[in-house]
């Protein structure tokens, strides 16, 4: 482009952004969705926004705890973005109970919400019979991943029970390799926890611990196999664990040094950067058979309440673009997630996100996350008590107590 | 020391108008209202209802807030040792006229350019046994070479000590270096005629005079051990367990993570009534011998 | 254990090498050196490796397949969120913070540590108490007051804001390093110029600041470091227009669920040290010998 041009193209870009800017819908969304891979699949939110009238100004921030803080300042600071990421959590039901957020009843009323979003979904951005967040995907953190190099070296082929899966970690150990990789970080190792409570320990007992939190239940012998099985996991770990973060373990069944992690649908990103192929390279597996439950969370948008009619128009259309099918499928196709309607076409997908929609389908497979059930102060007190019991020879029994003292009575 | 003036002097009360507002507005008022949310259920915004000491109960029953409380002080006096020692030999050493000596002055303050995120990143690496010193240690023969000190539960609060340590040892010297800088040449000389070997001089004559840079320091060293956070996060994240917790970390989970901002408030609480015991006396003292002086 | 004698004529006392004493020196500082680069050689050596050699191989490697790529990514093309410009987005936004942060911050405790040394505010010391206080309390618990304040004054989110959050939070430490600094100088100097008939500005200027050059040259390095890597609260008082390069770098180096880009993580985060190194190695000058002592004599 020649010199001349330039000035003149910028002039009539500027001309025609200050018109559009005079009917276009501004929303300012803060997020957390900054790495290569999550910056691809927002473009899709902000490109489909953009299309249907509307102007996206990206507010991104690294760390959920980051995004968050900043996004509450704002709303303290009485200068509120337009839409704000939390997860598909308790995170911000104190915001709705003091009147912050803007309900979407509109919205949700035209979209059919009520008939097929999720019960685990719809339980926690449904308040008072109100609609409060906007659900963009469906993450899940109780997924299986192995390396087929490592599994086949040890002569071991994908476990189709629990007693299998225990069978395949000895093989592995044995074959010299690390059986199970593990992250260090508090997170990551209550995240395990949570799914060994939930595939071996049950679906019934993993709601009685978390939903309930039944005192009888986290006293009972039940539980404590659970606690004894999820601590076995340790021996078959390898000296790097502590303090090594998620996406280095994942490194480490991307490389084929080590056979099992235990993660959230989110580390097929590290799969899919060193080009490695679901059902060739890698597998996954979220439980064993058929009704076998399947652990939802996710992420939401919340829309900061505000008296002006445009931001009010922006979180409408903003609400109702991100939960349309083909922005869902295009979104979540870029993220690893799984889109929150039912009614999209699956076939675009990797054999891992298939089986997840697959899943949902059925409602009685459908887990809450942990997140979901209890308030973040109490989800922080029993990481606590996990990772010591994880990290120290803790008995079975004292953590039990401990976790007693964490859940109940709060 | 200090002189004083028989009639008030204006043109210092008026310059130091904008401390006194600032000590009022911010640090008194934003001390008061900490104070006054540890005695609230806020959550994840301030309530302002009165729970009375419920939430310090909370606190003092929480084994994590116990550990936390020694690890600091474990940390607090390993670090503070360390980098008094390493930084005070640095400047003696670097004020010795040796060649370099701009290149091994910026070689040591470099370390103190990175955040505390690079610092805790890089050394969690070194310190991983599967990645770091100790693999390498192997891969280069020494078969049973062990450095896994990050991963045991005694030892790897001292990992983060060394982290910290590489980071800011680099500042106690430049500031060590600009008061020993203070101190006359001609004492040198003298010294050095009558025969007092070097250490002896350093020792007895040096480090007596450097009353106010060691205070200095001193005080920066406590500050930064009360305030470690970003570097636990980034190098362990207070694990292996809780092995490398420490206050900052609780305070700041309570914060954010975990909405539940009356037990951060009232733990922040504790920590400064914790600093203020421990350093009331000192500053009594203080300001004893500057009213005598 | 140095034979020679000093000459009254020569500057300073010439010195024999290659005593053992002169090499014990040598050994003690350069092992430090190795101490102090030896992990800044792996994050050197990490920014110019390809991600399959990190993946894969040693920290302490040297590349195999040399690459310069990281750099130039971080610098101009790493993606921040929908944004893909690397961190140079935010390098105008850092400086216009840092320099009136610097100026402020150091200005004021420059005055106030002299002010507390040497001139009789009774109620100046009861302030200085609280404001050391202050110094030990996390930045981000008294964050929500602050906003809220900011807010009711209307500056809140804006370079005004953030310069003035950096000035409250540095004045402990900038008032505490003047203090001692001023109160560690012979009294004989402030007397003798309240004689000649100084006042309280006239001694600031004309003896003070010329015979505090090196603890200026400490404060300008603390607070450039601390300003210029700051992140939470550039990111909370800032505003979105002029978000400071770390939250940039924040974005490239924390990303929660992606691969972590380690070459370029590691290249950003060194691209950033550079300001608060090159003003290291600037202010190398003021480091001499004799500054303070020289006032003494004159």
């Amino acid at each position: 482009m020649n010199t001349f041009s330039k000035p003149l193209l910028t002039a009539l870009l500027v001309g025609v952004g200050l018109c559009s800017d005079a009917f276009a819908q501004k929303a300012e969304v803060i997020h957390w969705w900054t790495s290569g891979g999550e910056s691809a699949a927002i473009k899709q939110f902000a490109d489909a926004y953009n299309k249907a009238g509307g102007q996206w100004v990206d507010n991104a921030i690294a760390g959920g705890d980051n995004a968050r803080a900043a996004a509450l300042n704002r709303i303290a600071g009485g200068n509120p973005p337009t839409a704000a990421q939390f997860n598909t959590s308790k995170q911000y039901h104190e915001l709705i109970e003091a009147g912050l957020l803007s309900d979407l009843d509109n919205v949700a009323a035209k979209g059919n919400w009520d008939q097929w979003m999720p019960t685990p979904i719809k339980n926690v951005i449904k308040v008072k019979g109100r609609y409060y967040a906007v659900p963009v995907n469906i993450h899940s953190f109780a997924w299986f991943w192995y390396s087929k190099a490592v599994l086949n070296k040890a002569g071991v082929a994908e476990p189709k029970t629990e007693a299998e899966f225990w069978t395949a970690l000895d093989k592995i150990k044995a074959s010299g390799q690390v059986a199970f990789a593990q992250s260090g970080t508090m997170g990551y190792e209550r995240g395990t926890f949570s799914a060994v409570l939930l595939h071996m320990g049950g679906r019934d007992l993993y709601n009685s611990i978390y939903e309930k939190r039944d005192v009888n239940a986290i006293k009972s012998p039940a539980f404590k196999t659970v606690l004894e099985k999820f601590k076995k996991l340790h021996a078959y770990t390898d000296a790097g664990m502590p303090t090594r973060t998620w996406n280095d373990t994942t490194a480490l069944l991307v490389t084929d040094r080590a056979g099992f992690q235990i993660v959230g649908d989110w580390a097929k990103g590290e799969f899919i950067n060193a080009n490695k192929v679901a059902g060739k390279d890698f597998g996954c597996f979220q439980g064993w058979g058929p009704k076998a439950p399947y652990m939802v969370s996710g992420d939401v948008f919340v829309l900061p309440k505000s008296s002006n009619k445009d931001v009010i128009k922006a979180q409408e259309l903003l609400a109702s673009v991100v939960t349309s099918p083909a922005a869902q499928v295009a979104f979540n196709n870029k993220k690893g997630a799984i889109p929150i309607r039912p009614d999209v076409e699956a076939s675009s997908m990797d054999i891992c996100a298939q089986a997840g929609v697959a899943a949902l389908k059925d409602p009685a497979r459908q887990t809450p996350d942990p997140s979901m059930l209890v308030p973040p102060d109490v989800f922080g007190a029993v990481g606590d008590v996990i990772t010591k019991f994880w990290n120290t020879d803790m008995k079975p029994e004292d953590a039990q107590n401990r976790l007693v003292a964490a859940l109940v009575s709060k | 020391m200090k002189l004083p003036t028989r009639r008030p002097a204006w043109s210092a009360h008026a310059a130091l108008i904008p401390m006194g507002t600032t000590v009022l507005v911010a640090y008194i008022a934003g001390i008061l209202w900490t104070v006054r949310i540890s005695f609230t259920s806020s959550k994840m915004l301030p309530k302002s209802d009165w729970v009375g000491l419920k939430q310090y109960e909370v606190l003092f029953a929480s084994d994590r807030w116990a550990t936390d409380m020694v690890n600091v002080a474990l940390f607090g006096v390993t670090f503070i040792t360390g980098a008094m020692v390493l930084g005070f030999l640095l400047a003696v050493f670097i004020d010795q006229k040796v060649r370099f000596e701009g290149v091994f002055r910026t070689l040591y303050l470099f370390s103190y350019s990175l955040s505390f995120v690079a610092t805790g990143v890089i050394w969690q690496w070194m310190f991983n046994p599967t990645l770091g010193i100790q693999q390498s240690l192997r891969s280069w023969g020494w078969e049973n070479a062990r450095f896994d000190w990050i991963t045991s539960q005694d030892m790897a609060i001292y990992c983060v000590v060394i982290a910290v340590l590489w980071h800011s040892a680099g500042l106690v010297m430049a500031i060590l270096l600009a008061g020993l800088r203070g101190v006359d040449e001609e004492i040198a000389k003298a010294a050095q005629i009558e025969g007092i070997p070097r250490w002896r001089y350093y020792l007895s004559i040096v480090l007596p005079q450097m009353g106010a840079s060691l205070g200095t320091c001193l005080v920066l060293l406590a500050v930064a051990v009360i305030k470690v956070f970003d570097a636990v996060v980034a190098m362990t994240n207070g694990g292996p367990g809780d092995a490398t917790d420490v206050p900052t970390k609780f305070i700041m989970d309570n914060l954010f993570e975990r909405q539940n901002i009356g037990l951060a408030s009232a733990a922040s609480t504790t920590m400064l009534i914790t600093v203020l015991i421990i350093i009331a006396p000192l500053m009594y003292a203080r300001s004893r011998s500057e009213k005598n002086a | 254990m140095s034979t020679d004698i000093p000459s009254m004529l020569s500057p300073r006392p010439s010195v024999q090498w290659f005593t053992p004493g002169r090499i014990g020196i040598y050994v003690f500082l350069i092992s430090a050196a190795l101490f102090f680069l030896l992990p800044l050689y792996v994050m050197g050596v990490t920014s110019i490796k390809p991600m399959v050699e990190i993946r894969e191989g040693n920290i302490f490697q040297f590349p195999l397949a040399m690459t310069f790529e990281p750099w130039a990514q971080a610098w101009s093309s790493a993606c921040t969120g929908l944004q893909c410009n690397g961190i140079s987005v935010g390098f105008i936004n850092s400086v216009q913070i840092l320099l009136p942060s610097l100026v402020l911050s150091i200005f004021l405790g420059s005055i106030n540590g002299y002010a507390l040394a040497f001139w009789k505010v009774r109620w100046g010391h009861w302030a200085f108490s609280v404001l050391m206080l202050g110094a030990f309390i996390p930045y981000q618990v008294m964050m929500y007051p602050l906003v809220r304040m900011f807010a009711w004054a209307d500056i809140f989110q804006s370079i005004t804001n953030i310069v003035l959050v950096h000035t409250i939070f540095g004045m402990p430490i900038m008032t505490l390093l003047f203090k001692n600094y001023y109160g560690g100088l012979p009294p004989e100097l402030f007397k003798a110029a309240r004689i000649d008939g100084g006042g309280f500005w006239r001694i600031y200027f004309q003896l003070m600041v010329p015979m505090s050059l090196p603890i200026f040259v400490v404060a300008t390095i603390m607070q450039t470091t601390g300003i210029w890597n700051d992140f939470i609260l550039g990111l909370i008082f800032a505003g979105r227009e002029h978000y400071p390069m770390t939250v940039q770098l924040n974005n490239i180096i924390n990303s929660t669920q992606g691969e972590k880009i380690y070459n370029v993580n590691m290249a950003a985060t060194l691209l950033t040290s550079l300001v608060p190194l090159a003003v290291y190695f600037v202010s190398g000058r003021w480091f001499v010998r004799g500054i303070a002592a020289g006032a003494v004599k004159g």
